[in-house]
């Protein structure tokens, strides 16, 4: 047992996974379903919740907007007794649905902030479905950052997006075609929405894949 | 450029969509074989959304059992939404299946399932959405086969035209048959026609292809023949003689759907006999699973999922021989693990102190619910489910003391004979209930009725009967609102419209296949939706069709009339049912044949394959 283990065995477990495929339509609810699922099909011992309708224990970090996919997403669950990591680790991917791969678990300390509190920003990549000439996406994204105000609406609130941009800049994939970079605030009540600021560049979300690569914490 | 993959093209535009994870496949359990590895493909189509399609059990097992062949690989689809439809018709992309994202047309075979008539324009939307003719006279060779099966086609006439072959009855066997014809076809390279007579030979196929209806002057049917001297009618409906072991590999969705729980049927058919029940009489015999494989299958099936919830299914649970066992697992296994568990279709005569006790502690807190069907005991001995108003009041008042607060009560109104006085019976009953309810419960009970409007179904003995006049279900609807109103009686009813729509199919003859075409081609869909349903596409379309629906639902049938369902057999003896509806007319009732048999003819029809696998469970006497 861990020299920081909980005396009764209490233990708060921190996945890393990658959420792809046929999973980047599936919508935050559902994912928190589909991870009380897969825990239990673990049968790893989880801390449930008290009351009529005890639920497994665990907390996401921050909601990924549906059709995007990420290569690192963070979860903590709880369990009642301490088990060797890598016996989590390949109890939990023998039972992971397609799209859902989980590249490590480590025990945390349980006095830390739950995740959605440290979330700082997110990093994400966006790809364009039809090629777009990189100097015409530089000169839009030099026009939009030398903007102060950047208002977004979005169901019926409105908010100013450009101080949630703390970084956006064009790059070229190695197949050499133009892609977006960018590093968006993700705090609770600032949370900036790339699906937001690529429809103020005027494109909608049919015409791009992104993917998160980065969950920037405290 | 090189040019998208059909699996691109769909991924593009499903962001600009409503729920897009209903279009993507990718679930826990699902099965995926590479394309090219097997023999066979078949689509497995549910002709609703995702949502509800994926919580079909009868998709899952064929799904399941398909799969398991090395030779054949079962892939599904579903019908999509509206806004997907219009999203896929601009992009002229076909309808597609999940797993290998193959355009339907691509299969060898396409099996829809239709439990029930509304479905009937979303498969022709499905078809064409495959750009698959909709007439099976029009498809070729290159096509694929299509089959149809599920609950509605005991009736299979109104959709005969659209379906090359339909399983009647019990489609697990079949299913299989139907796939070694096909590959024993395909080698032997013989035309359609040569498939279409290979399908007619398995038992409990039916191909309309091969089969003529005449008429009488007056549109009466005069004869139904085998168009093809190597064809027999009747078509016997399929069964089993032993319910295989159930199902325990569920699909998990990544998407909410209607139900999300590991769904065991505990037994098949049932002995009751209401006469307006459908599945009472399509069903029989009565064969139940024993206890212990029921538990098994759902604790196999928790592993397997991961869910929170296990519901048994039949048509009557009270009614298994071992529910009070059965209740005892669920119990234990409610100790062991945290679950819901939902046990519907209870009837109030089996109702013990003993039962009572074991339902509160599975599921305190939850709802109850009863299903009276009519409010006199005149009228529930018309539809023989006797039962007498003390009976009713006793189980009424026993629900309460167990503890249960909220009791639902289910009825219907246009039953054969049916006066206002039984109508106003009904809200007696209400509020009887829900007066004896406050009496040992207090204010916070809770008293809802639920009002359907009877349909005549094929193969009952009310298939005779002639469907209400929609100006006295209006009157009788308002009756019942009139008296309920200022109860604190909730009282939900269904629209009459769609009670009418599903009378003009569900008895219906082929003749209705081209208004069922004109209806959809209309924009008829989602017939089963209250916010989809048009009911004026439909009265237009009988119109444009020269054909009158009321000869479908509101006509009395002479007893010696030939029905458009009479040469497909179900086991029941139209004589029998005859005999049911002229006792009926008296009020003559039929109780339980658990107990006693009224020879309804199918130990008679099924006496061979009984005798040839002993031991499955049957409860006939």
């Amino acid at each position: 047992m861990p020299v920081n283990a909980h005396p009764l065995g209490i233990s708060r477990i921190r996945v890393v996974y990658a959420k792809r495929d046929a999973l980047r339509f599936t919508g935050h609810l559902d994912l928190q379903r589909l991870w009380e699922r897969l825990l239990r099909r673990s049968k790893l011992p989880l801390r449930y919740t008290q009351g009529y309708h005890p639920r497994a224990r665990l907390n996401l970090a921050s909601a990924l907007p549906l059709g995007f996919i990420s290569d690192e997403e963070l979860l903590d669950f709880w369990m009642d007794e301490w088990l060797p990591l890598p016996e989590i680790q390949q109890r939990m991917t023998a039972v992971a649905p397609p799209g859902l791969e989980i590249y490590s678990v480590q025990q945390v300390d349980m006095g830390e902030d739950a995740l959605q509190v440290q979330m700082k920003a997110s990093e994400f990549v966006v790809s364009f479905y039809d090629p777009q000439n990189i100097l015409e996406l530089n000169h839009q994204v030099e026009q939009l950052l030398n903007q102060t105000t950047i208002t977004i609406t979005r169901r019926k609130k409105t908010y100013n997006l450009r101080p949630l941009i703390l970084d956006l800049e064009t790059a070229t994939a190695p197949d050499d075609a133009a892609i977006l970079r960018m590093r968006l605030k993700a705090e609770a009540g600032a949370t900036g929405r790339p699906d937001d600021l690529l429809e103020t560049l005027g494109y909608p979300n049919t015409a791009y894949l992104v993917r998160r690569t980065q969950l920037l914490l405290n | 450029m090189k040019a998208k993959s059909l699996q691109e093209r769909v991924e593009h535009l499903l962001p600009a969509v409503t729920k897009p994870g209903r279009y993507v496949g990718g679930e826990l359990n699902q099965v995926v074989k590479p394309w090219e590895s097997v023999q066979t493909h078949v689509a497995l189509v549910f002709p609703d959304i995702y949502d509800l399609g994926q919580a079909n059990l009868g998709i899952a097992i064929l799904y399941d059992l398909l799969n398991q062949r090395v030779d054949v690989a079962a892939e599904r689809a579903f019908a999509p939404w509206v806004d997907m439809e219009a999203a896929m018709r601009d992009a002229g992309i076909p309808l597609f299946s999940l797993e290998n994202k193959r355009p339907l047309a691509d299969f060898e075979i396409i099996g829809v399932s239709l439990p029930y008539e509304t479905l009937y324009t979303n498969f022709l939307n499905i078809l064409d959405l495959s750009k698959i003719p909709l007439y099976s006279k029009d498809r070729e060779i290159q096509h694929p086969l299509v089959i149809a099966g599920g609950q509605a086609v005991f009736n299979p006439e109104p959709v005969a035209p659209f379906v090359d072959a339909f399983v009647i009855g019990e489609g697990e066997e079949a299913a299989l048959d139907i796939v070694d014809a096909h590959q024993a076809w395909v080698e032997s390279g013989g035309s359609r026609q040569d498939l279409l007579l290979r399908l007619a030979q398995i038992p409990g196929v039916y191909v309309p292809a091969l089969v003529k209806v005449d008429y009488h002057p007056d549109g009466k049917i005069k004869t139904i023949e085998p168009a093809d001297s190597r064809v027999k009618l009747p078509v016997v409906k399929r069964i089993l003689a032993k319910l295989p072991p159930p199902l325990s590999r569920f699909l998990v969705p990544n998407v909410e759907v209607v139900h999300e729980r590991v769904s065991i049927e505990i037994m098949r058919g049932c002995t009751r006999g209401c006469r307006f029940c459908h599945a009472g009489m399509v069903n029989r015999p009565i064969r139940e699973r024993a206890a212990i494989e029921v538990m098994e299958a759902l604790t196999a099936g928790l592993d397997q999922t991961g869910y929170e919830e296990v519901s048994l299914l039949s048509l009557s649970s009270s009614d298994h021989s071992e529910i009070i066992p059965l209740i005892e697992g669920l119990r234990e296994l409610l100790t062991q693990r945290q679950v819901d568990i939902s046990l519907p279709s209870l009837r109030i005569e089996s109702f013990s102190d003993e039962l009572m006790d074991g339902l509160q502690s599975l599921s305190p807190g939850g709802g109850f619910t009863i299903a009276p069907e009519a409010g006199t005991e005149r009228m529930r001995n018309i539809i023989n489910k006797p039962l007498r108003d003390a009976e009713l009041m006793d189980t009424v008042r026993s629900v309460f003391e167990h503890g249960w607060k909220s009791l639902k009560l289910y009825f219907m109104i246009g039953h054969p004979q049916e006066t206002l006085t039984d109508v106003e019976a009904i809200a007696d009953v209400c509020k009887r209930v829900l007066h004896e309810g406050r009496q040992i419960a207090g204010g916070r009970v809770r008293v809802h009725a639920g009002v359907s409007t009877f349909i005549p179904k094929p193969h009952t003995p009310f298939q005779w009967a002639a469907f209400d006049d929609p100006t006295a279900i209006d009157a009788k609807l308002t009756l019942l609102k009139d008296a309920l109103r200022g109860s604190k009686i909730k009282m939900t009813w269904n629209d009459p419209r769609a009670s009418l729509l599903e009378a003009w199919l569900s008895r219906g003859d082929r003749r209705i296949a081209p208004v069922i075409e004109r209806a959809w081609r209309k924009g008829a869909r989602f017939d089963a939706w209250g916010d989809q349903f048009r009911f004026e596409h439909w009265e237009s379309a009988f119109a444009e069709c020269g054909l009158d629906p009321d000869f479908y639902s509101f006509r009395e049938r002479d007893l010696d009339e030939v029905l458009p369902w009479d040469h497909i057999n179900v086991g029941v003896r139209k004589s029998f049912l005859q005999e049911d509806y002229r006792l009926s007319l008296s009020g003559g009732v039929r109780p339980d044949c658990r107990d006693q048999c009224y020879a309804c003819g199918i130990l008679t029809a099924f006496s061979e394959l009984r005798r040839a696998q002993p031991g499955g469970g049957w409860k006939c006497p």
